[in-house]
């Protein structure tokens, strides 16, 4: 009884002396950097630029952790009190997090300020105070296939387009070839740039939401009624039609001879389909307007934090004029959010994705409300069912502010 | 009170003993033996289940961190109340998830118990050789990952996928069915042959029972929900015939030979004695079965999302998305202890009626 006794007593004793060597170890800064995993490019992008902040200071340590189910992995992290001190924050999620207050402001935190692109820092101001700088941008832009436009004897998509531009290609592209004209998820995400080119708003001057209400209603029947069209012709297919987990990967195979992608596409094609040439161009204009959709993410610090300093010398650094230099250099899609760092993108990249930062100036990120996913649903349902024929272009706006109304008053 | 030593117990333990201080040393002995377990259900389901239902009487977001004095207000039963009877987008998502998930377990618990038992049975014939393979192989998807599972079943009913090029093969007229993107109901589809439409009914079809027309109601699950139905039958019968095999080979050859005796024919057999028998492991299998089926989730997760239309939403993955997506925590708990009641409720009644005790 007595040796086993011992032996515990013993056992405790190395368990004390080790847990105490660690703690004591702690003479630097250890910050925690979390981000949601991405592309190969991009998380080893991100790596380099750590590396080159570690070397720049030499007292703090960054721990990178990269996360597949990002939001959610967050999510409870912050419920716990005990989440990181620096970390991705999406556009989606910007005004959940600024309400929930984890967030710290970034007032008088940033170099240069002035030089990030202002309808990106606009997309992380929250209330009227500006949260977190953006780290990239993406747009979305119009890919078109040479090679299938050839075959149809068309001219390729340049940046004067308008609808009807875009619906006779469509057409002619889909009764001469194999090809579908037009590539297109039922998306939010997607359709809304239409909704925007037609005039309409997704939220008014005093930020109420105003989607497809009053004189909104008009735009958004007619940006429906495009895509009714162009599914009745036969020249829109969605993904899921052409067997493709996304538009990009029915492009990138010749299913389709024009879609709607963002930056992240670049990578994609490069890696994925090298053999397919393929062009970009601006979203073609509306009846009423250029538009296009941009998403875009950025670096919070976290609000309880331990290291508020060494936190925003981090995030100072990587989306400051160094980071955005060396974001541009890596060149793995998304565009820094700098303007001085636009040529160098161009450069590294190549002026043929000229369209993806033309684009910038008439981009609105599709952000909605707190809690508004059930609006995201329904509308995304419904573009659906427009495109299946179950609901005409009024109906279907008219169900969605319905949803809408009945969010907005809970 | 006095000490009562037997000579036998003092021998036996070598020490002095008394009749009460060995049950209480046998009774520290078996606590002590269920402490672990007990601790870790107290603490990953007891506790959890208690703090579900207290923030379901808030408007907890989530987010905001607990250690916070001001996170959350309290509601009462404000989110029962818009979950179930208010008119509204929240009661409509609530109904339409209770819709598809009753369809989904009506679908695939009586399937799955009785493909399983055919399959105990048969795997269970002394005339079938390589019992150990057949065994495995029926067993194998069960545990595999689901998660697995579910992308190589999207894969094989995309478009131009195996199960498409199959069909088309086999009907020379058939039409490729977009299986992970079909919103239509099964009912609405058998109906439709029939000339039945919504349109044809007439109005009485458009009234709405908690904001779903009752049209809707009768939809049946939509043809991507009948594809992970199909997963999740295929993925289960391993297991439930594992525990039926087990039952099979309990009951005893005389009462075949019995039965032979007295001259009954093999479906005879089969019908009125190993049914019968085997109603005890029937009983635990569609239990189980019910149990699982009401909180299916992950198949939904990786395929559709709750796609096309919401007709794959389930109550668990509601309650994901809820929580989640829509960061109202409240709501979501609220939706969870909805579910618990309500699968609960079919224990409860399913034991009465197939139960031991239930009145043939």
């Amino acid at each position: 009884m007595r040796k086993s006794r011992l032996l515990v007593f013993f056992m405790l004793l190395v368990t004390v002396v080790s847990a105490g060597a660690v703690v004591a170890q702690d003479d630097g800064v250890t910050l925690q950097l979390w981000g949601a995993s991405s592309s190969e490019a991009e998380n080893a992008a991100l790596e380099a630029q750590v590396a080159a902040f570690e070397a720049a200071n030499p007292g703090i340590d960054v721990e990178i952790t990269f996360s597949p189910e990002y939001d959610t992995t967050l999510q409870t992290a912050f419920a716990s009190g005990d989440y990181p001190h620096v970390f991705y924050v999406g556009q989606a999620r910007i005004a959940e997090y600024a309400e929930a207050g984890v967030l710290d402001t970034a007032e008088g935190n940033l170099t240069e300020p002035e030089d990030l692109y202002e309808s990106q820092a606009n997309v992380f101001t929250v209330g009227g105070t500006f949260y977190c700088p953006p780290k990239d941008f993406s747009v979305l832009a119009l890919e078109y296939n040479p090679d299938l436009f050839d075959e149809a004897g068309l001219e390729y998509p340049t940046a004067d387009w308008t609808w009807d531009d875009l619906r006779a290609a469509a057409i002619a592209i889909t009764e001469n070839t194999d090809a579908v004209g037009f590539a297109v998820g039922a998306d939010l995400d997607r359709w809304m740039a239409f909704y925007l080119q037609a005039g309409g708003q997704i939220y008014n001057e005093d930020g109420e939401f105003v989607f497809g209400q009053d004189d909104n209603m008009q735009a958004a029947v007619d940006a429906l009624t495009f895509f009714q069209e162009l599914r009745e012709a036969g020249a829109l297919a969605t993904p899921a039609d052409l067997g493709a987990g996304w538009s990009g990967e029915a492009f990138g195979n010749g299913a389709a001879a024009m879609t709607m992608e963002g930056n992240w596409i670049i990578q994609y094609m490069l890696d994925t389909f090298p053999d397919t040439n393929w062009g970009v161009v601006p979203l073609p204009a509306g009846p009423a307007a250029e538009g296009t959709l941009t998403f875009t993410v950025c670096l919070a610090v976290g609000a309880d934090n331990a290291n508020p300093e060494e936190s925003w010398q981090l995030v100072d650094f990587l989306t400051g004029p160094e980071g955005a230099a060396m974001t541009a250099e890596a060149g793995f899609g998304p565009a820094p959010a700098r303007m001085s760092a636009e040529a160098l993108w161009l450069e590294s990249r190549g002026e043929v994705y000229a369209a993806f930062v033309e684009s910038a100036e008439f981009a609105t990120a599709p952000i909605l409300p707190v809690g508004f996913q059930s609006f995201r649903d329904a509308l995304n349902n419904n573009i659906q069912q427009v495109l299946d024929g179950n609901l005409t272009p009024e109906e279907a706006v008219e169900d969605t502010v319905d949803v809408a109304q009945d969010l907005l008053e809970e | 009170m006095a000490q009562t030593l037997t000579p036998s117990s003092a021998v036996a333990h070598g020490s002095f003993m008394t009749q009460a201080d060995r049950r209480r040393q046998e009774a520290l002995t078996g606590y002590a033996f269920m402490a672990p377990a007990f601790i870790i259900l107290l603490v990953f389901l007891i506790i959890p289940l208690l703090a579900a239902a207290y923030f379901s009487t808030t408007d907890w977001n989530g987010v905001t961190p607990l250690t916070r004095p001001d996170a959350y207000q309290s509601l009462g039963v404000r989110n029962y109340e818009r979950l179930l009877f208010e008119e509204g987008i929240r009661q409509e998502r609530f109904y339409t998830s209770l819709k598809n998930t009753i369809y989904y377990v009506l679908g695939v618990v009586p399937l799955q118990t009785v493909l399983a038992l055919l399959l105990a049975v048969v795997v269970n014939q002394r005339w079938l050789k390589a019992k150990g393979f057949f065994r495995t192989a029926f067993y194998f998807p069960s545990i595999t990952s689901s998660v697995v599972i579910s992308l190589i079943f999207m894969w094989l009913f995309t478009s131009n996928g195996l199960i498409n090029q199959g069909l088309g093969a086999i009907f020379p007229n058939y039409q490729n069915v977009t299986w992970l993107n079909d919103a239509n109901g099964v009912i609405h589809n058998l109906l439709r042959l029939f000339g039945i439409t919504r349109a044809a009914v007439g109005d009485w079809a458009s009234v709405e029972i908690a904001s779903i027309r009752l049209w809707d109601w009768i939809s049946g699950p939509s043809v991507t929900m009948l594809m992970i139905m199909l997963l999740a039958t295929w993925t289960t019968i391993g297991t439930m015939m594992v525990i039926y095999l087990a039952a099979l080979q309990n009951i005893p050859r005389h009462v075949y030979e019995a039965a032979t005796v007295d001259g009954a024919n093999a479906w005879q057999i089969f019908r009125r004695i190993t049914v019968p028998l085997l109603r005890p492991t029937t009983f635990f299998i569609i239990t189980i079965g019910l149990i699982g089926a009401f909180q299916v989730f992950d198949q939904i997760f990786v395929i559709s999302n709750g796609g096309p239309n919401d007709t794959t939403l389930t109550i668990a993955y509601l309650v994901y998305a809820s929580g989640f997506t829509d960061q109202r925590m409240g709501q979501a708990a609220a939706t969870a202890i909805v579910l618990f009641v309500i699968i609960f409720t079919f224990t409860l009644l399913q034991r009465r009626f197939v139960g031991d005790r239930a009145v043939t």
